[in-house]
């Protein structure tokens, strides 16, 4: 194996086609994320006279009070993380080792809380679990009650678990795929050696669901270490206070860019550690894997018990309810009106027809609609297509590399993820106000943005499947006369078409529910479906900005659908 | 197939221009006034569009409305832009900001005919680069089906009656939380701290956003939360519903009032004056109702619905140059109590 390795690579690595074609994606990162990255952060050590200073930095590193936020960060992110992973791991169970109706549904639906935009997701929360929320409404209506008896919305157990509504899914998602590829001929033997079922479960198949089971858990840790509305709004307020709230204060607020640089420094830190430590548990993943793809794959059992039939009706229904309940109250919503006089709450289709100018308003909301929807998949298919074929450059270039210098580069690629989207923010905007663009010119920033901000997570979902294609294959390809190019294109990309896929499907749904970005870098003739309904919310409408939440999510469920029968399609 | 890959690299890359080549067409001509606001001025809703239709109607100058971002980006967008200005007019700088605004040192004055027909309360600075075009207080906004008997004054907040009843704004990340929080440092003056440590059993909790916040309200979690006077007034005219009713206190309530300026660097003053004129007459209708805030121009005619919206006894302000100075203590000590 090694010495294959070493022989194939080295062709790849000196072939100018991968550096031609890995540029563009790094001349984009550095020009949209480096560059004002640098300018933001450069004000942390510029003093009051120009002069170049630590004292920011050190005068934030000696309070107490940051501590005390970098503390409960790091807190709130861990139990969130614990929490989405004991939810996800039954789950990931009965994906990996049963067949059973609605699995396809339950994975592509899964995915859709985590491409809502979060002020959706508050906004579903409390419709379901809200003090007037449906199930106490349900519950208030069943047992004759004076108000809802469910108190969970303003305390730090409904961030927890927004947080596992949000997150869940990628540990489902990360744990069954690759569980359904544990060979089961590894339990047989031990089977045969006398081991009992639990034994082999704790033996055998736990020790190696640990890589990616580190791996989600880390994933989620980071994007929760970046949580900011679901904690202020749904955690009761500033007890609850993270280092983004810090971040947007001081940005935002104070207009104090030099502390919001400083205390991004910090966080910016913390979260680079964060990514190298998923890089880290990506590779080991890609290390097993490659390890378990030479034996035979793991087969879907039907299930034979009562009771296992039992377990999985009982999760399933349970994922249905912890995932669709927010979602299906955002779409409820949307079609509900109560007007006081009669305070009956009436089916009613007049939020869609304001939406789509079937109806005309007093707030003129011309077919915006329609216009922000066309817009908004136009912007998230070039979107996809750019950052498919930079990214997959990026994976080549990366796969390549000598172990030693890919993972600052990996790290380099994963860095949107760790930035905060109020820092890009403001960097894009101090860039967009010296630039002096036009109406092209920001749409088409807009544009390179979401590139940006998506890549890291086509990247995550191409990457290790690159890293699994033995070189044996591009090996072959060359001896038969194939150059580097023709390889890449004839052998290499088929084999990667899943993992493309999922990452595409991701970067659309992303890009279609983006909105710091692209806010702060259009201008108002750019409408996309979330400037839209950020507008209607903007301006009281939260019924019509439900009606167009819910278009959204069944885009997204048409999408991820769409991808299943892809991928099942490509197998 | 290295040629064809590339040739699909720069199809992709060069379809956003085919795309968006549409609106690239309108060029900007020399004699166009160019007119810098805030995101939700110049949106579709937003009264931007109407007024500038308009204007360009009845005086036949033309106009380049540009969105610099949200309101507060908006001067430092200008403050950019010193050395190489683009804009003539900009609308948008509050009161609140006049301080910050006076340093940059961008604005001319203009003593337009117009003013004798606005308050002489809201014309805040009196040095006339900011002129005043619009003015909303802030207010707790009630459910008129829980609460019958609404509070009249901060004080009456404390009341235990309403545990868990109210929500509020969190300062640090909003226009309308830090409204309240400079709304009880000018009643109870430094002992503002006190009402935020008493008011802590009745908050059911602090949104991040006036969007956040309101939307729980609407959503019935709680019967009481900061917000506009004027708000009630965009139920009334949208939704036919006069369910949720702002309340004005005994001891007056926090004023924030909307200014617009020509820059000092404008090289077509007149037509400038001539928008602001504008704004300030036939436009000051338009703005009230997509802003849903009140005019200033006391001869404007507003519609039925403004009668939702009760008249603040007394508005309150505090001085820009205290605010700048301060607001950062402010939000330090305040989030010190909150957050205990």
């Amino acid at each position: 194996m090694r010495t294959t390795r070493k022989g194939g690579s080295y062709v790849l690595e000196s072939s100018p086609f991968f550096k031609i074609l890995s540029t563009p994606a790094i001349a984009i990162l550095l020009l949209l994320l480096v560059v004002p990255l640098i300018i933001i952060l450069s004000k942390a050590f510029i003093g009051s006279e120009g002069s170049l200073t630590l004292s920011r930095v050190i005068t934030l590193l000696k309070s107490e009070y940051t501590w005390r936020v970098v503390r409960f960060t790091f807190l709130q992110a861990f139990i969130s993380t614990v929490v989405s992973v004991l939810i996800a791991l039954p789950g990931a169970y009965i994906i990996a080792n049963y067949r059973f109706k609605g699995k396809r549904l339950i994975k592509a639906i899964s995915v859709i809380p985590f491409v809502l935009p979060s002020i959706l997701v508050v906004l579903g929360f409390v419709i379901f679990y809200g003090n007037s929320g449906l199930i106490n409404q349900l519950l208030m209506k069943l047992f004759n009650l004076e108000e809802g008896p469910i108190k969970i919305l303003y305390t730090f157990g409904a961030v927890i678990l927004a947080h596992a509504f949000y997150n869940f899914p990628i540990a489902l998602g990360l744990i069954s795929s690759f569980w359904e590829q544990l060979p089961i001929s590894y339990n047989h033997a031990a089977m045969t050696l006398g081991a009992k079922k639990g034994s082999v479960f704790r033996t055998v198949t736990l020790p190696r669901l640990i890589p990616p089971i580190l791996s989600a858990a880390t994933l989620i840790f980071l994007f929760c270490f970046s949580s900011f509305v679901i904690l202020l709004v749904l955690g009761g307020g500033p007890k609850f206070t993270t280092m983004e709230v810090e971040i947007y204060r001081r940005a935002r607020m104070s207009l104090d860019l030099e502390g919001a640089a400083t205390f991004s420094l910090i966080s910016i830190f913390l979260t680079l550690i964060i990514v190298a430590i998923y890089i880290w548990t990506q590779r080991l993943v890609a290390h097993q894997e490659e390890i378990e793809l030479l034996n035979e794959k793991n087969l879907e059992k039907s299930l034979k018990t009562i009771w296992g039939k039992i377990g999985v009706a009982l999760y399933t229904l349970f994922a249905a309810f912890f995932v669709l309940g927010p979602l299906g109250a955002i779409i409820y919503n949307s079609f509900t009106y109560t007007p006081s006089r009669s305070g009956q709450t009436v089916f009613t289709l007049r939020w869609y027809k304001q939406l789509f100018n079937i109806e005309s308003t007093s707030s003129s909301m011309m077919g915006v609609a329609l216009s922000a929807i066309i817009l908004s998949l136009i912007i998230a298919s070039v979107t996809t297509i750019v950052s498919l074929i930079f990214t997959t450059m990026l994976s080549a270039k990366l796969r390549n590399d000598k172990i030693k210098g890919s993972l600052a580069t990996e790290l380099f690629a994963m860095l949107p993820m760790a930035v905060s989207s109020v820092i890009i923010g403001l960097g894009y905007y101090l860039i967009a106000s010296r630039l002096q663009l036009g109406n092209i010119g920001s749409r088409i920033l807009v544009i390179l943005a979401h590139v940006v901000i998506v890549s890291p997570f086509i990247l995550r979902s191409i990457l290790p499947e690159y890293r699994k294609v033995s070189f044996t294959y591009s090996q072959a390809s060359f001896t038969l006369g194939a150059n580097v190019a023709r390889t890449f294109w004839l052998v290499e990309l088929p084999l990667l078409r899943s993992a493309l896929i999922t990452g595409g499907a991701f970067a659309f749904a992303i890009s279609l529910g983006e909105i710091n970005a692209t806010l702060v870098l259009a201008d108002s003739s750019l409408v996309t479906i979330p400037i839209v309904m950020y507008r209607l919310i903007g301006s009281y409408n939260f019924a019509g900005a439900a009606a167009l939440g819910s278009v959204l999510i069944v885009l997204c469920a048409i999408i991820f659908f769409l991808t299943e029968l892809a991928k099942k399609r490509s197998n | 197939m290295k040629k064809h890959t590339i040739l699909l690299f720069l199809a992709v890359v060069l379809l956003p221009f085919a795309l968006f080549a549409k609106g690239s067409s309108e060029s900007v001509d020399t004699n166009t006034l160019t007119v810098y606001s805030y995101d939700s001025f110049v949106s579709e809703w937003g009264p931007g569009p109407t007024i500038v239709k308009d204007f360009e109607e009845e005086t036949g100058i033309k106009v380049n409305l540009i969105s610099a971002g949200h309101g507060s980006e908006l001067l430092y967008k200008l403050s950019l832009e010193q050395n190489n200005p683009r804009a003539d007019v900009v609308v948008g700088i509050t009161n609140e900001q006049l301080n910050e605004s006076n340093k940059f040192n961008l604005f001319q004055s203009y003593d337009s005919p117009v003013l004798k027909d606005i308050d002489s309360e809201h014309i805040f600075d009196k040095s006339l680069t900011l002129l005043p075009y619009n003015v909303g207080t802030y207010a707790f906004v009630y459910d008129s089906k829980k609460i019958s008997n609404p509070p009249t004054s901060l004080e009456q907040l404390l009341d235990p009656k309403y545990k868990r009843s109210i929500i509020l704004i969190d300062p640090r990340t909003s226009s309308v939380g830090m409204g309240l929080l400079q709304w009880t440092i000018s009643v109870y003056g430094d002992d503002y701290l006190q009402w935020w440590e008493a008011i802590k059993p009745n908050v059911l909790t602090i949104a991040d956003s006036w969007s956040s916040g309101y939307g729980l309200f609407t959503q019935g979690e709680a019967p009481l939360v900061i917000s506009y006077t004027t708000s009630p007034i965009y139920h009334v005219i949208n939704e036919d519903n006069d369910q949720f009713r702002s309340v004005v206190f005994d001891e007056g309530n926090l004023a924030v009032i909307e200014g617009a300026a020509i820059l000092k660097s404008s090289k077509k003053v007149e037509q400038a004056q001539m928008f602001i004129d504008y704004l300030l007459t036939d436009g000051q209708l338009d703005i009230a109702i997509a802003n849903v805030m009140y005019p200033v121009n006391l001869k404007t005619e507003l519609p039925e619905a403004f009668d939702w919206a009760p008249v603040a006894k007394k508005e309150l302000y505090l001085p820009s140059e205290m605010i700048a100075e301060h607001r950062d203590t402010w939000l330090n000590e305040w989030t010190e109590v909150m957050s205990r």
